[in-house]
């Protein structure tokens, strides 16, 4: 669905990580991690076609006149957004079906059923007629995922989707990233949780100290590797080794 | 009891300001929604030399005043995007350093120039003595905005709600955004004569955020916003008719912040009931 092949990404022609290559394939969900300031953000700014890479060509496999995918779903950082923004629960997750329509056309009934189907696969079907401003963090990020959902897209970008939501809302969410899995969508996700990642990556791309890292999770997530890129420092590292000899699991 | 309705002044200014109404609401409404409220205070400011300039050369031409303020207005935004990228301060002190001192040039060239437009007039508006081409420069302005709102009202709530999505999913991203500050330089030009450079942005951002107070949905918010502005013109007219001291800009601007006060304290989602509600 995607191939990287040694790109530099950066600004004003700085860059800020070189040899980026990594590739996501049909029904697999590669998390994105890295310290902050890594370039995890501008990574997904660059495949959503907002920032050009400095060097080098991102090849999409099914792509309109721009180069850029036909369809492709971004979910951002919420806690960025306007919480008070007016406008209904059900209209937010409407902007999902909203590409593509005439400036006068409505949305037809394949995508009410598919708004509908939506909100129920979240669990807001209560929520849809209230207000964004009535919505707790978590149901305001099941909100997002519900957007995404109508989007029915075959490759969806996660930004740091957990960020502001309580491990109850964080299971229900990674099912739905699981479904989508399932139904051989490609999903890139941010995330600062490495058991997440362990629970819901097939692929990890690790970034840091001005490169980057790529392979099946279980490989890229090692003590050493985590330090090369900057993600732990050696004392978190010494912590973690010394907890894990005593037989502490899970840190 | 409408004796003022007799007046061709007052049925002119009666007209102008309800086009003007429904041009600059929806204005208004996205630029509290964008939180752009000071930029565009700032804006109408940073336009009054191009105005002021394009006057003196060219006289009451309403072409040459549109072309001269958008000059001005494109420069100071740049000047401020560009001192903000590559000196220390930032994009709000880069604004207020650059809108104040245009303002300051426009009222120094008026008055160098003798210019047969009094001081007062140019700062606080006119409203009752508005002439044909300023007719149909707000009715020409209300259609551009009007059909921009129709062709653009979607991509417009996605940019505002969620730029990055938004930006995912169009082509041209900073299509919307250019034409958005287009058609609000064009507003601020049509409202310059009967609300003067001072209160013209009054009676775009008042109505809009007395507005907020009340209503949850967008359709409902624009339509709110435009009813408050309609009324702040009337009544204000009304008002400045019979103090006769008052200037209408002035006027119209205070009832709007009229309305401003009442739904603070009195709206669903004021300061007295929003918290509960909201929780």
């Amino acid at each position: 669905m995607l191939n990287v092949h040694q790109i530099a990404l950066g600004y004003n022609g700085t860059p800020l990580i070189q040899d980026l290559t990594f590739a996501l394939n049909q029904g697999e969900v590669c998390a994105v991690i890295g310290h902050n300031g890594s370039g995890k953000s501008t990574l997904m700014r660059t495949l959503l076609g907002i920032q050009p890479p400095l060097v080098g060509k991102i090849e999409w496999q099914d792509v309109a006149h721009d180069g850029q995918p036909r369809n492709i779903a971004y979910l951002g950082q919420s806690a960025d957004l306007d919480h008070q923004f007016p406008m209904r629960v059900k209209d937010a997750v409407a902007m999902g079906a909203w590409k593509g329509l005439g400036f006068w056309t409505g949305i037809d009934q394949t995508k009410a059923d598919r708004i509908d189907y939506a909100l129920t696969r979240t669990g807001l079907t209560d929520m849809a007629n209230k207000p964004l401003y009535a919505c707790s963090s978590g149901q305001m990020q099941r909100c997002f995922f519900a957007r995404a959902i109508v989007q029915d897209s075959p490759i969806l970008l996660l930004d740091e989707p957990f960020s502001t939501i309580d491990q109850t809302t964080q299971s229900r969410l990674v099912e739905i990233i699981k479904e989508w899995r399932q139904e051989g969508r490609g999903v890139m996700i941010v995330l600062h949780d490495l058991s997440a990642v362990m629970g819901i990556a097939d692929t990890c791309l690790l970034l840091g100290d001005g490169r980057a890292s790529f392979g099946q999770a279980e490989d890229i997530i090692t003590i050493d590797n985590l330090i090369a890129h900057h993600y732990l420092s050696e004392t978190q590292a010494e912590w973690l080794t010394l907890l894990q000899q005593k037989g502490v699991q899970n840190v | 009891m409408f004796e003022w309705l007799e007046y061709d002044f007052m049925q002119r200014a009666l007209v102008a300001t309800s086009v003007l109404s429904v041009s600059i609401a929806p204005v208004g409404a996205f630029l509290v929604l964008r939180r752009l409220s000071l930029a565009g205070e700032a804006m109408a400011h940073a336009i009054v030399p191009g105005i002021v300039i394009a006057f003196v050369i060219f006289g009451l031409s309403a072409v040459s005043m549109i072309t001269g303020g958008l000059i001005a207005g494109i420069l100071v935004a740049l000047g401020t995007s560009m001192l903000a990228r590559r000196t220390l301060i930032r994009e709000d002190a880069s604004l207020a350093s650059l809108y104040l001192i245009a303002l300051a040039l426009g009222i120094f060239i008026l008055s160098a120039a003798g210019s047969a437009i009094p001081l007062k007039s140019f700062l606080f508006g006119s409203a009752l003595g508005i002439g044909d081409d300023t007719l149909i420069l707000i009715g020409v302005t209300a259609t551009i905005t009007l059909l921009t709102f129709a062709v653009m009202l979607r991509p417009l709530i996605a940019a505002t709600f969620d730029p990055i999505f938004y930006e995912s999913q169009s082509h041209r991203p900073g299509l919307v955004q250019q034409w958005f500050m287009f058609v609000l330089v064009l507003n601020l030009l049509a409202a310059f004569k009967s609300l003067g450079t001072l209160m013209a942005v009054g009676l775009m951002i008042l109505p809009a955020t007395a507005a907020r107070y009340w209503v949850s949905t967008i359709t409902s918010y624009m339509f709110l916003t435009l009813i408050f502005a309609i009324l702040s013109c009337w009544i204000g007219l009304i008002l400045s008719f019979y103090l006769s001291q008052v200037p209408t800009g002035p006027a119209i601007v205070l009832v709007a912040g009229g309305f401003f006060f009442f739904s603070l304290f009195f709206a669903p989602l004021g300061i007295i009931w929003g918290r509960a509600v909201q929780k």
